[in-house]
């Protein structure tokens, strides 16, 4: 008997965890070898069955193992072949042994291949691609054709499409209808990536092209140059004209592009300070204008020429005089503006006295509700953003206290601040209306004045000598304004030109002392007026009241920080464009000029001044 | 034969002390100088921030060079182990130099993501310096004289010693054997994860599982087979073992490559944005 199966102890060992431990018995008898199940299933020939006599050429399917029949050799009753038709998975070592050999799955070449072309693609090509493409098409022999025939049909430059693309590559754009779909795809694309090109938030007036990075840099490879710039900024005026430039360093400076001191890309400030390049010129100015006319200057804190003045004379009011302030006064820091004008006694502690005993315009008035207290604001109101104070205006600010009331147990009506003729003619209309008999409210005829009485019927007679009354009280009048009480004197210079004339010397009154000077009354605004304007001891109009650079320099140091003072460099008060020119043309025109280099330089305070 | 000398040792620490003065150079000069106030504020823009750009440029592909000298046998321009010493020190001085180049400005654009990516490259080089210092010890004492296929073939031979004591017994601890030789695959495999252990990079042993199953199984034996589960037990646990030093050799190996597999891709990254960077700065300048 045979037994066939996995344990050791079968003659026939199958050693595979498949087959059982013992799964089948061979025995012997008459017939032959007799194999039946006991363990685990059969398959004889293909079939499942329970016991078979073996015959030669049988097949036997024991778990893995094929059984083959054979013809047994003489004397032997049973030949088999054993064969493992479906072997056990490898040992583990093997299976690991055999993965190892497979080698990595990942290439490092690869990747790095796929990382170098990828972001060369992403962050090179494509936001290039469009300036390619149209410099391709500007290369290309239709456009090169257009561009030879603009430039032979007009010999004076007018800008052609294809001659202002052809400036300008980066922000060449084809017509619309000559863009494909994947151009403007393209396009779109590039458009985003380019935006990775940027490296810092634009300042704020600059945002609104954020998007178009060629409308400043213009041409590849090339620094940002001044036509950029002068496509909004044209009115920009050079800091000198060019003209006045001289030497070398005078033509290194006309060189100078606006990108060397305005750079962007840097949030939101774009004017910049910048000291030592100031210096560079201004240390030895005439080296750069052989006909320059400022001082040498370094820095504020030391070496700084004192202020000079702008005064100018009512006599001759288009000539600017500049006076340098010195220790003792100049002789010609004065202004001669023709208006006769007291500070001391506006400015007294005790009051002024007010005649109707009225509230003034700032509203102070003492306790006995008699004299009005004056201080600097009742007259001086801040204007240009508080660089300058507002021209006083004797209807505004004087002709409350100052009354040009002509007869006041009359009526409370006052002459107008005008002309003689002007004033000569309302009076007359005035008396003339009372001769006439038509009295106003509010009027108390005087006495002396002779009247139509009611009901009178007027002939042409009558009507002479009424005017010719009226006249008469006119002149009378006119005589006790002028002369008698002096109501115009007060303030003017008056000159009799006749027997019923008199001319009234016209006034001018500086209103801007420092044109060129960037200043704000705001920024000063916790200082007290008089300590720079010391006017309290002041009894004369020609008296000069500005600051001399020590009072500035009570508080303001150059550009090297000092604890304690505000640091200050030429920008802090002094503007660049157009600097020369504005001073140029005010000592010629006067304060109208020297206002408009003001203003081009408070715009440009603005960018300073924000946040 | 002379005593190994490591790449940070190497010539008594020369390329530490070039890389030590560039550093100090470039601090030095970028404390002293200062920009036009024009430019308000250092940047990469200052002729400084060019210098400095310039000298990080022409390093990064100086030093991505290596993988040519490397690989150039009849090159006798220095030694490989030179080269690969001031690699390694002077990588790490760009960390230095780049940053002050750029004047610690950072924003969401081209420039700053080529600083990221040498960062990135910087820092994973760090790394691959750390494992050829840690692991090549910790390789030998796990072999203790073996090689990887000497242990493999070990393995084998257990796995099918295994194999074959268990057909004594029934037959579930044959299924039982026949999965735990599964397992020991997984087991090993699971060493080429790079994940870290202490986040669950080693998985569970699934292998050491079947072998305790063996044991509370085989309370169920009487007579000859409890004798032949005793062995079975005996030879699993080697074969547990054995596996679990498989899997540390593999882990090690991944740690000394996998590094690379950052590295170098990223330094062709970097590479191309590199080129980006230099060429948009002058592009729209």
């Amino acid at each position: 008997m045979l037994r066939v199966g996995r344990a050791l102890e079968c003659e026939l060992q199958l050693p595979d965890p498949r087959v059982a431990r013992e799964h089948a018995l061979i025995t012997f008898n008459a017939q032959g070898a007799l194999m039946a199940a006991s363990g685990g299933p059969l398959k004889i020939n293909g079939q499942s069955a329970s016991q078979v006599v073996l015959s030669v050429g049988d097949r036997i399917d024991i778990g893995p193992y094929r059984i083959d029949v054979e013809a047994a050799p003489a004397g032997l009753p049973l030949a088999l072949a054993v064969t493992l038709d479906a072997p056990l998975q490898p040992p583990c070592g093997e299976r690991i042994r055999s993965a190892e050999s497979r080698g990595p799955r990942h290439s490092r070449r690869r990747l790095s291949y796929i990382a170098l072309l990828g972001l060369l693609l992403l962050c090179l090509l494509v936001p290039v691609a469009p300036d390619l493409l149209s410099q391709a098409r500007q290369a290309s022999p239709a456009a090169l054709a257009v561009a030879a025939a603009a430039t032979v049909n007009s010999s004076v430059s007018v800008p052609t499409a294809a001659a202002a693309a052809a400036a300008s590559a980066i922000t060449a754009y084809p017509h619309i209808d000559t863009v494909s779909l994947e151009e403007a795809t393209l396009r779109g694309a590039a458009g985003n990536l380019l935006q990775a090109w940027n490296p810092g938030p634009l300042s704020q007036g600059h945002q609104i092209f954020a998007s178009d990075c060629g409308a400043c840099h213009q041409t590849p490879f090339v620094q940002v140059r001044d036509e950029a710039c002068k496509t909004c900024h044209k009115d920009t005026l050079d800091h000198v004209p060019i003209s006045h430039l001289t030497g070398p360093a005078g033509h290194e400076f006309a060189d100078t592009r606006c990108a060397e001191c305005h750079r962007d890309h840097k949030g939101t400030h774009l004017v910049v300070r910048s000291q030592e390049q100031c210096a560079d010129c201004h240390r030895d100015v005439k080296q750069v204008a052989a006909q320059a006319t400022s001082d040498n200057v370094v820095d504020f804190h030391s070496g700084h020429p004192a202020f000079r003045i702008s005064l100018s004379d009512a006599a001759t009011p288009n000539v600017v005089r500049r006076v340098r302030q010195a220790t003792p006064m100049p002789a010609d820091m004065v202004e001669r503006s023709r208006l006769k004008f007291n500070h001391q006694v506006h400015l007294d502690p005790n009051g002024v006295r007010d005649p109707d005993g009225k509230r003034n315009p700032a509203g102070m008035q003492d306790a006995q509700g008699q004299r009005t207290v004056l201080d600097c604001q009742s007259c001086h109101v801040p204007a240009d953003g508080g660089r300058l104070m507002a021209p006083v205006k004797m209807e505004q600010h004087c002709q409350s206290c100052h009354s040009l009331a002509f007869e006041p147990s009359v009526t409370s009506r006052q002459v107008v601040h005008g002309e003689d003729a002007q004033i000569a003619t309302m009076l007359r209309e005035f008396y003339a209306r009372l001769v006439l008999g038509d009295v106003p409210e509010g009027v108390h005829p005087p006495a002396d004045l002779p009247r139509l009485r009611p009901g009178a019927v007027l002939t042409s007679e009558d009507r002479s000598r009424a005017l010719a009354i009226a006249d008469r009280k006119a002149k009378q009048v006119l005589h006790e304004l002028f002369d008698t009480r002096q109501v115009c004197s007060t303030c003017h210079e008056v000159s009799r030109t006749g027997e019923y004339s008199w001319s009234v010397a016209s006034v001018k009154m500086s209103s801007s002392w420092m044109p060129q000077a960037q200043f704000s009354h705001a920024a000063h605004d916790s200082e007290p007026c008089a300590k720079c304007h010391d006017v309290a001891r002041s009894k004369d109009s020609k008296d000069v009241a500005m600051p001399a650079i020590e009072t500035c320099r009570e508080c303001h140091v150059g550009a090297q920080p000092v604890a304690g003072k505000v640091t200050s460099d030429c920008a802090t008060c002094h503007g660049y464009h157009g600097a020369v020119k504005a001073a140029a043309k005010g000592l010629v025109a006067g304060a109208a000029s020297a206002q408009s280099a003001a203003r081009v330089a408070h715009a440009h305070q603005s960018f300073k001044e924000s946040p | 034969m002379p005593q190994h000398q490591s790449i940070l040792e190497f010539k008594r620490g020369r390329y530490f002390k070039l890389a030590l003065l560039v550093c100090t150079a470039s601090v030095a000069a970028y404390a002293w100088h200062e920009p036009s106030t024009s430019q308000l504020k250092p940047y990469g823009g200052t002729w400084l921030g060019y210098t400095l750009g310039t000298i990080a440029a022409l390093l990064i592909v100086w030093l991505m060079l290596l993988g040519v000298r490397k690989r150039s046998y009849s090159s006798t321009i220095g030694s490989v182990q030179g080269w690969t010493s001031a690699h390694v020190f002077l990588g790490a001085s760009l960390i230095v130099i780049a940053t002050l180049h750029c004047a610690f400005e950072f924003g969401w654009n081209i420039h700053t993501l080529a600083y990221a990516l040498m960062m990135l490259v910087v820092g994973s080089g760090m790394f691959g310096v750390f494992s050829y210092m840690l692991y090549p010890a910790r390789i030998t004492n796990n072999l203790a004289g073996e090689t990887l296929d000497s242990l493999l073939f070990k393995m084998s031979e257990l796995d099918r010693k295994c194999r074959r004591i268990a057909l004594e017994l029934p037959d579930e601890f044959n299924a039982l054997v026949m999965k735990a030789s599964g397992d020991a695959v997984r087991h090993a495999d699971s060493g080429k994860s790079l994940r870290p252990e202490w986040l669950g990079g080693r998985g569970r042993n699934r292998l050491g599982e079947a072998r305790d199953a063996l044991l509370v199984m085989g309370t169920s034996l009487s007579g000859a087979q409890v004798k032949a589960n005793e062995q079975l037990v005996s030879e699993m646990t080697r074969l547990v073992s054995m596996t679990e030093r498989v899997r540390l050799e593999f882990r090690y190996r991944a740690l000394l490559k996998g590094w690379l597999f950052l590295h170098v891709p990223m330094s062709f990254a970097l590479l191309a944005a590199l080129t980006a960077h230099v060429i948009s700065v002058f592009y729209l300048w």
